[in-house]
Parts: C-alpha cells; sequence; structure tokens
C-alpha cells in the first residue's frame, strides 16, 4: 500500500519536473495574484500588516485550485486514469499518492508565495507562518484532491472544482486566517490557551478530512 | 390523476396547518416587549431553519442509502431532499436578513457570526450537490458524485460552525433548548410550536411531492431506455 502511495506520487512529481508546466506557471500565478493584490487593495505600509494574512490565504486557495484540478485533469486528458485505475493497485493508494504529489505542489508554490509576501508586502515570515500553511496544506490537499478527482469525471471540471471545493475549505481558511493574523501581528501561537490552539485545530481538521477523503475516494475512483 | 389524490390531500392539509400557523403567529401570540412586531418573523425563521436542517439530513440518509446498497430510492429522497432544504434555507437566510435589519441595525461586516456564515455555506454546499447532478454522466456516476458532496457537505458544516465560534457570535443562543427549560412566555412557545409542526410537516410533503416528480423522471427515462433497446435489437434482427 505505502509503496503503491510513493510510487504514484513519485510518478506525479517526476512527469511534473520532467515537463515543467505546472510549477512554472504555478509560481507566476502567484507572483501575478500579489502584484494584482497590491493594486487592488491599493497596499502601503500601514495597511500592509492588516491586508496581508488575507491576502495570503486568496492567493493560496486559488493556486491550490488550480493546483489540485491539474492533477486529476491531466491524467483524464491523456486517458491514462482509467488505465492507471486498471493496475491492481488500490483505488484508495492511488489516490492517496495523488494527493501526496499535488501537496507536494502547493507546498512549491507557497515557497514561493512566503518570500514573495515578504518582499512585496513586508510581510514577517515566522516559524508559525510557515507550520500553519503546511499543517492547512495536508487537509485542503486531500479535500481538494477529492473534489478535483470527481470534477475530472464531470463535463465542466474547471466550474465545478471551485464551486465545491472552496465551501469545503473554509474551516481552513477560518482557523487558518486567524492563526497567520496572529503570527504576523508578532502574537505568540505558543501562548494560546490550548483549546483554541490553532495549530491544533488544523491538525485536527486534517485527520478528520483525511479519513472521510480516502473513504469517498474509493467511491468516486471506483467505477 | 387519481394517484395523485393522496398527495393533494396531504397539500391541502400543508396549506390548512400554515394558516393556522399565521393565525397564532399573527393574532395568538403577543406582541414582543422589546423588539415589537418584527419578533414575530422569529417563528417563521427558526422553524424554516430547522426544516432545512430535516431536508439536508434527509439527503444524508439518502445518499448513505445509495452508497451502500446501490438503491434508486435513496437518491431520489436526496434529490428531493436538496431541493427543499435549499428552499428553506433561502426562506431562512431571506428572513433573517428582515428580522435583523432593525435589530442589529444590519450592519454586514458585523454579521459575519457563526450561525450565519454556515447557513450560507450550507446554502452553497447544497446548490453545489445540484450542479454535480448537471453536470455528471447522468445515471449511476452522477448519483455517486452527488451522493459524496451530499455527506462531505453534512460533515463540514458543524466544523465550520465550531471554527467561526472562535470570533463573538452575534446571533442569539438558544432560547429554546436551555437548562432551565424554554425561555419563552407560553403563548409565545405554543405560537412557535405550531408554527414548527406546520412547516415541518410542509417540508415533508413538499420532499414526497418531489419524490414522485423524480420518480416520474426515472420512470420514463427507463422507458426511453426500454425503447432504443428494442429499436436496437429489431434492427440487429433484420
Amino acid at each position: 500500500m505505502l509503496r503503491v502511495v510513493v510510487a504514484v506520487a513519485v510518478k506525479d512529481l517526476r512527469a511534473e519536473l520532467r515537463g515543467r508546466e505546472l510549477l512554472p506557471a504555478l509560481a507566476q500565478f502567484v507572483v501575478l495574484a500579489l502584484v494584482i493584490a497590491e493594486f487592488a487593495f491599493d497596499v502601503d505600509g500601514s495597511t500592509a500588516p492588516r491586508l496581508a494574512p488575507g491576502i495570503l490565504w486568496l492567493v493560496l486557495v486559488f493556486a491550490g485550485l488550480v493546483a489540485f484540478g491539474r492533477a486529476f485533469a491531466a491524467e483524464k486528458e491523456s486517458g491514462s486514469l482509467e488505465a492507471l485505475l486498471l493496475t491492481p493497485a488500490g483505488a484508495g493508494a492511488i489516490f492517496a499518492g495523488k494527493t501526496l504529489a499535488a501537496a507536494a505542489t502547493l507546498v512549491a508554490c507557497e515557497l514561493v508565495l512566503l518570500p514573495a509576501m515578504a518582499v512585496f508586502l513586508g510581510s514577517p515570515i515566522s516559524v508559525e507562518v510557515v507550520a500553519t500553511v503546511l499543517v492547512a496544506t495536508v487537509g485542503m490537499a486531500a479535500l481538494g484532491c477529492l473534489l478535483a478527482a470527481l470534477a475530472a469525471q464531470t463535463r465542466a471540471r474547471e466550474l465545478l472544482l471551485p464551486v465545491l471545493a472552496l465551501p469545503i475549505w473554509i474551516p481552513f481558511v477560518v482557523v487558518g486566517g486567524r492563526a497567520v493574523q496572529a503570527a504576523m501581528s508578532g502574537q505568540s501561537l505558543a501562548a494560546m490557551p490550548l483549546a483554541g490552539q490553532p495549530l491544533l485545530v488544523l491538525a485536527d481538521l486534517d485527520v478528520l478530512f483525511l479519513v472521510v477523503a480516502s473513504l469517498a475516494a474509493r467511491v468516486v475512483l471506483d467505477d | 390523476m387519481t394517484e395523485n389524490r393522496g398527495l393533494y390531500a396531504l397539500a391541502a392539509v400543508a396549506v390548512a396547518a400554515m394558516l393556522v400557523a399565521a393565525w397564532t403567529i399573527f393574532l395568538y401570540a403577543p406582541q414582543d416587549a422589546l423588539q415589537g412586531p418584527v419578533q414575530r418573523i422569529f417563528y417563521l425563521h427558526v422553524s424554516s431553519a430547522i426544516a432545512a436542517f430535516g431536508c439536508f439530513a434527509l439527503v444524508v440518509a439518502g445518499s448513505v442509502v445509495y452508497l451502500w446498497r446501490g438503491s434508486l430510492r435513496g437518491d431520489r429522497l436526496g434529490r428531493a431532499g436538496a431541493v427543499v432544504g435549499l428552499v428553506f434555507t433561502t426562506n431562512t437566510i431571506v428572513m433573517g436578513m428582515i428580522y435583523a435589519k432593525p435589530i442589529w441595525n444590519w450592519d454586514p461586516t458585523q454579521t459575519w457570526d457563526a450561525t450565519l456564515t454556515s447557513t450560507v455555506v450550507l446554502w452553497c454546499m447544497y446548490a453545489g450537490y445540484l450542479l454535480v447532478r448537471r453536470f455528471a454522466t447522468p445515471g449511476r456516476p452522477a448519483m455517486r458524485f452527488a451522493a459524496i458532496v451530499g455527506i462531505l457537505g453534512f460533515v463540514d458544516v458543524p466544523v465550520i460552525y465550531f471554527s467561526v465560534q472562535w470570533w463573538r457570535t452575534l446571533h442569539p443562543g438558544h432560547v429554546l433548548l436551555t437548562a432551565r427549560g424554554p425561555q419563552l412566555p407560553p403563548q409565545m412557545l405554543l405560537a412557535f410550536l405550531v408554527t414548527m409542526v406546520a412547516t415541518l410537516y410542509l417540508a415533508g410533503v413538499l420532499v414526497a411531492v418531489r419524490y414522485r416528480l423524480e420518480a416520474w423522471r426515472d420512470a420514463r427515462e427507463d422507458r426511453e431506455v426500454a425503447a432504443q433497446l428494442e429499436l436496437a435489437s429489431s434492427a440487429g434482427a433484420r
């Protein structure tokens, strides 16, 4: 099972590294989104700290839609999704592998996004900001890939994925948004009470949605 | 027409029940001392919210049955529940806005609280549920995908509710289910209970009507497929 997961993830990442299609486009997307935000919000020194966490989540969510959408759309276009499902590997393992690869892609986006935000908006990069974004990525990838797998098998996948994924991601944006806001304004997340500890809440959400997505993946991928 | 007689009777009772509810709301229940006549929205506002939740619970039940047994009836129940639930959610949101205008001095930036946010997201989730049905290949794939979305939405909404509770919540808490019993005067409580029962009944009748409609639609599709198969086999015989 684990070998299949890793094999599928490595396959996706290798295809990406050889083709170099998605990553450059996503990096450009992230930078352009920041430029748009800069002009749209008319950001200056006094408003930047207030707006930066919101801009971070907006860009991250939309970059996620593109990254996860591609994960299954590319397979569908080349007709290799059926082939992949015909192999003895279980649908759950294939799904987990693709999720892993898509999560890695989104992490790569974040590697561009956070430094770019530091340059454009002067937002501090702290361990807490990085940890929040990484922990949120896990759950978002599980849900995003599940819905991308679903949307890829319908007629209007570009349309359906945002409509389904955006409302479902709201818990991550709510908790993560608050955590990033606190971390960027210099509050220590460790000082927050344990019950409302955003990283723990995000980790809980990760576990919940990983379980739900892995249960649902078999139904979505199984014809 | 005769096969619908039962549904017509149920619908007539629903109209009568809603009229009784209107009577209790506008004539029987006393005026609220603090909020004035606007408070009368409360009865139907809360009742529609409960009815909407009931409908979406039916969607989840239908989806689980469909995934478990592959039963068309479960899927049909999901289809019927989602449409009726969306209508009641819309009703709840619109009435809530009208209610909030004089009471909270409606300021959209100040009203992103847990109950409101999760209701709006609930609406989006089940609108998405209907969209999935429209875009997926009709038949089994559409049913499978819709069932997943129907269940996922129901899991997500409480999570959103509790995530937003981090912020201070403006929406009034529970006046009915408190440790000290209902916090409403008896006449208001009675008006509320009558309205709630009438609304739930109305929702049930609407789901039943919709279910019948979907059953006909399925039957028509079956007939069309059977006719085409027959055509194909007779062409093959020649």
